[in-house]
């Protein structure tokens, strides 16, 4: 117990006297969670700026422009009114999402229940808000043909169901970059300097005292665990005092954030055993830190990544722990169960822990 | 009682070099046992085959008793050791230090009397980085005292040195005699194994090539006086050989030095052939033979 005491307190110091270590480790990652919040804020509950040119020359096309503006459909979409001309223009802009064309027939299409050719204008290099805008249009329009070929005249609209999510944006960037925290634990918290005192001869040195490895894993692992909760409460301290991001469910968080925390350090440890030298490793752990940090749906949602993603996505670790980490704490909808996703960090885990245990060496 | 360490045959291979070659030797208790040489000569190697870091393809080590590798951990607690890289933790103080290797003893002495020792109590407080090099390495001294251990492994503790901090740490050495302890030092300066240690073993490309006290050795190769020299010009060494008294010439990067049983007349000698020859020498030195000299007789080099 003395030995472990001592080598944990050594370990403390160590990291906490070294600041590229708590910048990288314990304040960027919160900073990030603000920062990312903060600046994506406005497009977080997403209201879709719709423009509509309106050249039918009957009833119709005013019938649905009244029912664009109903208050159950402003929830979720801005009308702007103009001529053609004009709204391309501000779609060009960037002042509207999408640019909806009500054809000059329309009425009379309707009338003879043709086809009604309607036209629609999107950005393609706005993806993601053209994606949401794009949605909710055609869902606009099948609602409106049901109702129109129904011959149902109230046209009550739940806009409601069709908006993309109901959490804020910081909602969203906190839990996922409590990830990223503990991701960045097991890269520049575990890996590196894990790395670095191997090179200068540390664990040599401490091996030929009467200490055993298990004693010095042990004192490690429990140091870098109180990072991870230290991480935990830096986030939970700024994100509930600064924005009301609580907790929803204590004990699946706790449990969520220790299971996460055990993944990515003997992920550390495991890429510390992997290169030859210290920065063979280090690359090795930044080639792993980058597409992790993209590709799980922590940093942005995985739903605006290229399909051919999707299989990297579902085996990284960090995606269930960042939906874990957001069913827990904002009670944000799952996109996994719970089940699911204690099930792949727990296999996760005993991955790690087998490699590292295999790749370690103590110099 | 056993020997501090005893070594049977130890073989240790780097892939196609044979770093120690079969080497046999034992420490006493109560000794400063030196193990001498150039780099490369296999005594890192054969200390860390001692300690447990390197396993040794062949061969017996036993340490206080105990059979190293097999038994490393009971033997651990009862041994000091200061490792070439020193393996401290850069953000640490000097103190901190201490007190992180005392954790992982039974017991240490007192921290502030070990820096005291070793000269480093102003530097308690300073962290580990900024320390200079040879405060470093007084430091890592101070590990290896630290847990009072009955054997010190130093391994080329003052390499890198200044003559004052060198000096003061060849008094922390006496200390650790004086005071009972068995000490293992590797060096590569041949005046600091005369002046501390009881034995030395003279190890070259991986064997033992002499084990003996210094002064044995020395007498054993020399028992004349050295004449030393830089002369401005070659000269013929003939007709320095002829002088009376004359064994034995080195001629070594410029410098000439002449082994004499009789040194008065082969000073004599060597002012008339100066004065005959009009030559010009620099820097002569009479001197005692030192182990330098029977390293380079034994060698064909210099230590360094």
């Amino acid at each position: 117990m003395k030995q472990i005491v001592s080598l944990y307190l050594a370990q403390a110091r160590e990291f906490l006297r070294d600041r590229s270590a708590v910048f990288f480790v314990l304040l960027l990652p919160v900073a990030f969670g603000v920062f990312f919040g903060l600046i994506f804020s406005g497009s977080s509950s997403f209201v879709l700026q719709l423009g509509v040119v309106n050249e039918d020359r009957g009833p119709a096309g005013s019938t649905i422009i009244d029912l664009l503006q109903t208050p159950e459909v402003q929830k979720g979409i801005t009308l702007q009114m103009g001529d053609r001309a004009e709204l391309l223009d501000a779609l060009e802009h960037e002042q509207i999402h999408i640019l909806l064309l009500l054809p000059h027939d329309l009425s009379e299409d309707l009338a003879a229940e043709r086809q009604v050719d309607v036209e629609i204008f999107y950005d393609s290099e706005r993806p993601s808000s053209s994606d949401i805008g794009l949605g909710i249009v055609q869902h606009l329009l099948n609602d409106l043909g049901l109702r129109i070929s129904g011959a149902e005249p109230t046209f009550a609209l739940q806009i409601t169901s069709i908006q993309s999510s109901p959490l804020r944006s910081i909602d969203f960037y906190m839990p996922g970059m409590l990830g990223v925290a503990l991701l960045w634990l097991g890269v520049f918290g575990t890996a590196q300097p894990v790395v670095m005192q191997r090179e200068a001869q540390v664990y040599r040195r401490i091996s030929v005292t009467p200490v055993t490895p298990s004693t010095i894993l042990t004192a490690e692992v429990a140091w870098r665990v109180s990072v991870g909760l230290l991480q935990t409460a830096a986030f939970l301290l700024v994100g509930y005092i600064g924005f009301g991001v609580g907790v929803k469910s204590w004990p699946l968080f706790l449990t969520t954030v220790l299971l996460g925390t055990l993944v990515f350090v003997s992920m550390g440890y495991m890429l510390a055993g992997v290169g030859k030298s210290a920065e063979s490793s280090m690359a090795i752990a930044q080639l792993v830190n980058f597409p992790m940090m993209m590709l799980s749906g922590s940093m942005f949602s995985v739903d605006m990544l290229p399909s051919f993603f999707q299989p990297i996505v579902d085996v990284l670790p960090l995606t269930y722990l960042s939906d874990l980490l957001r069913q827990t704490m904002v009670g944000a909808s799952p996109e996994h169960t719970l089940g699911l996703n204690f099930a792949v960090l727990g296999g996760w885990l005993i991955v790690l822990v087998v490699l590292a245990r295999k790749l370690w060496r103590w110099e | 009682m056993e020997a501090a360490i005893e070594i049977r045959d130890l073989v240790k291979r780097y892939d196609d070099v044979t770093a120690v070659d079969a080497i046999s030797f034992k420490v006493n208790r109560g000794e400063v046992f030196g193990l001498l040489g150039p780099n490369g000569a296999g005594k890192t190697t054969t200390v860390e085959c001692m300690l447990g870091l390197q396993e040794p393809d062949g061969g017996e080590v036993w340490v206080l008793g105990k059979a190293g590798g097999a038994q490393a951990k009971a033997i651990r607690a009862k041994i000091g050791v200061q490792l070439q890289t020193t393996g401290l933790l850069n953000q640490l103080r000097v103190r901190e230090q201490m007190a992180l290797f005392a954790g992982l003893f039974p017991s240490a002495l007192p921290l502030d009397e070990v820096l005291e020792q070793v000269g480093l109590s102003e530097k308690a407080k300073t962290v580990t980085k900024v320390l200079s090099g040879g405060e470093r390495q007084r430091l890592a001294v101070a590990l290896a005292m630290l847990n009072d251990p009955e054997l010190v492994f130093l391994d080329e503790p003052t390499t890198g040195l200044d003559p004052q901090a060198r000096r003061s740490l060849w008094d922390v050495i006496r200390g650790l005699r004086a005071r009972g302890k068995s000490v293992l030092l590797t060096t590569h300066y041949m005046e600091e194994a005369e002046q501390l240690c009881d034995r030395v073993a003279i190890l070259d490309r991986g064997k033992i090539i002499e084990l003996d006290p210094p002064t044995r050795l020395i007498n054993k190769y020399f028992k004349e006086t050295a004449i030393e020299f830089t002369a401005e010009r070659s000269t013929n060494e003939g007709s320095l050989a002829a002088l009376p008294g004359v064994e034995h010439i080195q001629l070594e990067n410029g410098r000439t030095t002449l082994f004499s049983t009789d040194a008065p007349r082969t000073m004599a000698g060597l002012f008339e052939l100066v004065a005959a020859q009009k030559l010009k020498f620099n820097d002569l030195i009479v001197r005692q033979a030192t182990l330098e000299d029977v390293f380079l007789k034994l060698t064909g080099r210099r230590i360094r």
